[in-house]
């Protein structure tokens, strides 16, 4: 039961990756200026590897490996933020204007 | 859990797609931001594939990779968008 | 006696307000007239909207420098105010340098003075092309002293046995993870990278002793309570914006936003500034001190940024519970929607 419960679990949280995945993945290739695209590189992308390796480290179960992936899920939540930042200031500091609906 | 590692393998495949998908924006670019950013998201999309093949082959060994990956991918993202700005000041 | 002529490069630095006060000073106790001339080095791109930015950028300082001339007592005293270079492209340092040179030559400066922050078209501190360029043309110069406020000022504050010790535990704590614990050879490299990180980066890491009483209740609260908000707000969002996006129309309407948040610098606000970036739909794009400039995709995410939700979590992190009773940015009117070019 708990064996059928944790593969349930594992599956749902991969669908959640991969969903979230192909949304970044649409969103930076559709959307019309790099402001708009760090949004969704940073926070779906995020999301969608929180998920696939929250599953990863429910499919190793208790062992040590289960810390390197956890370590791994925490480091992408705090790098993942800074890089596109980093990103949309350097846009914004070598002059590129957004993009708005109202003016195309 | 050969079910299960089918799951995990399938996954990994869709994920190689998607990236391959990203090298579109990554090389047309318009803006050198465009490109990093492209870049920074498909080193993330490379650290879920090496963390999907190490379950799905059970080779819990990948993950050391997915973390230098991880580790390398940020600092790239972050040491080109300086200097994109600074123009050589990199640190 | 001929009037003296004192030239006062001039960019916006953190010391430029002493420089220009330290300049002003100098002239009123000099016996003879004093001209001081302040010039703006710009360079001429106006193809880009930072190259045009900068020019505005420059002569908005000018009038600054004016304004301050007058505080100072020199209202009575020959101030000239000009930005030169515009009419070329600089790139290097040493462009700068020629043009103010050229400055120098043109208008018969006796005297340059120069504010100890002044890098232009540089950030690289090492090199001062401006110093050897003067000395090259035999050109009496003086830097103002007026107290620099470095950022190396941190990294050499002692009391490091605490900071010592904590890095050095988490470093041999992430080699172990890493590594084999039960395998003496891992144990034994691992303290020794351990005590070269610690040697090395204790002062970097910490910029103040870390307290352990403090910092444990914080990472409680942190992990508590605002890492479950901060996952469902990064949900709920998330599902927000990949129903925008997936649209075929794709109804987006991005908006350059300033909000002056009530957090104080330092981990507070990076942990704000982080967070907001992870919450869809709000990217923060720039953070000088308290004013942060925030890029909003669609206006549902604006509303959510505006009424300051991961504000009031992060001053309950950082300061307990009776911090969170703040009136919302929008209610204090620190809220404010920009356009690309006003920015």
């Amino acid at each position: 039961m708990i064996e059928r419960l944790r593969v349930g679990a594992i599956v749902v949280l991969i669908a959640g990756g991969v969903f979230f995945t192909f949304v970044s993945t649409t969103g930076v290739l559709r959307l019309p200026d790099v402001y708009t695209r760090a949004h969704t590189a940073s926070q779906a992308d995020t999301l969608g590897a929180g998920f696939a390796l929250a599953a990863v480290a429910l499919a190793f179960g208790w062992q040590p490996t289960t810390v390197i992936t956890v370590l791994l899920l925490f480091f992408i939540f705090i790098t993942n933020p800074t890089a596109a930042h980093a990103v949309a200031r350097a846009a914004y500091e070598s002059g590129v204007e957004p993009w708005r609906e109202d003016e195309p | 859990m050969s079910l299960l590692s089918d799951v995990f393998l399938g996954a990994a495949a869709i994920f190689v797609v998607l990236a391959i998908a990203l090298l579109y924006r990554a090389i047309k670019g318009p803006t050198m931001q465009d490109r990093v950013l492209a870049v920074n998201v498909l080193g993330t999309n490379t650290v879920v594939i090496l963390a999907l093949l190490a379950a799905g082959l059970d080779q819990p060994w990948f993950l050391d990779i997915a973390l230098i990956y991880a580790l390398l991918n940020f600092l790239v993202t972050i040491a080109i968008s300086k200097f994109t700005v600074e123009r050589g000041g990199i640190i | 006696m001929a009037t003296e002529r004192v030239l006062v490069p001039i960019e916006q630095s953190v010391t430029l307000r002493r420089t220009v006060g330290y300049a002003v000073e100098s002239a009123l106790d000099s016996a003879g007239a004093v001209e001081l001339h302040f010039v703006a080095a710009v360079t001429n791109d106006e193809r880009t909207p930072t190259g045009r930015r900068a020019v505005e950028d420059a002569e908005g300082l000018l009038d600054r420098v004016r304004a301050w001339v007058d505080e100072d007592g020199g209202e009575s005293m020959t101030v000239e105010t000009a930005a030169i270079g515009t009419d070329r492209y600089l790139f290097s340092p040493r462009d700068y340098a020629d043009t103010i040179v050229e400055y120098v030559h043109e208008t018969g400066i006796d005297r340059v003075i120069l504010d100890p922050e002044y890098r232009p078209g540089a950030s690289a501190p090492m090199l001062r092309p401006i110093e050897h360029r003067l000395d090259e043309q035999d050109i009496a110069y003086e830097e103002a002293p007026v107290e620099r406020r470095t950022r190396r000022a941190q990294f050499v504050t002692g009391g490091g046995a605490s900071r010592f010790l904590a890095l050095f535990l988490v470093s041999v704590g992430f080699y172990l993870v890493l590594g084999d614990p039960t395998y003496w050879f891992d144990l034994v490299t691992g303290a020794v990278t351990g005590l070269i990180v610690a040697l090395t980066l204790s002062h970097v890491t910490f910029p103040k002793p870390p307290q352990a009483v403090r910092s444990t209740l914080r990472t409680l609260r942190f992990f508590v309570v605002y890492v479950p908000y901060l996952l469902y707000e990064i949900v709920k969002a998330n599902l927000q914006v990949a129903a925008v996006i997936l649209r075929p129309s794709m109804p987006i309407e991005p908006r350059m936003t300033r909000v002056r948040v009530a957090v104080p610098g330092g981990l507070p606000l990076t942990s704000l500034a982080n967070s907001i970036t992870l919450t869809p739909g709000t990217l923060t794009v720039r953070a000088d001190d308290q004013e942060l400039i925030i890029h909003a995709l669609i206006p549902d995410a604006r509303e959510g940024l505006f009424a300051g939700g991961l504000e009031r979590g992060i001053r309950f992190v950082f300061f307990g519970r009776s911090a969170t009773s703040i009136a919302s940015p929008e209610e204090r009117g620190d809220t404010e929607i920009i356009r690309g070019e006003e920015s």
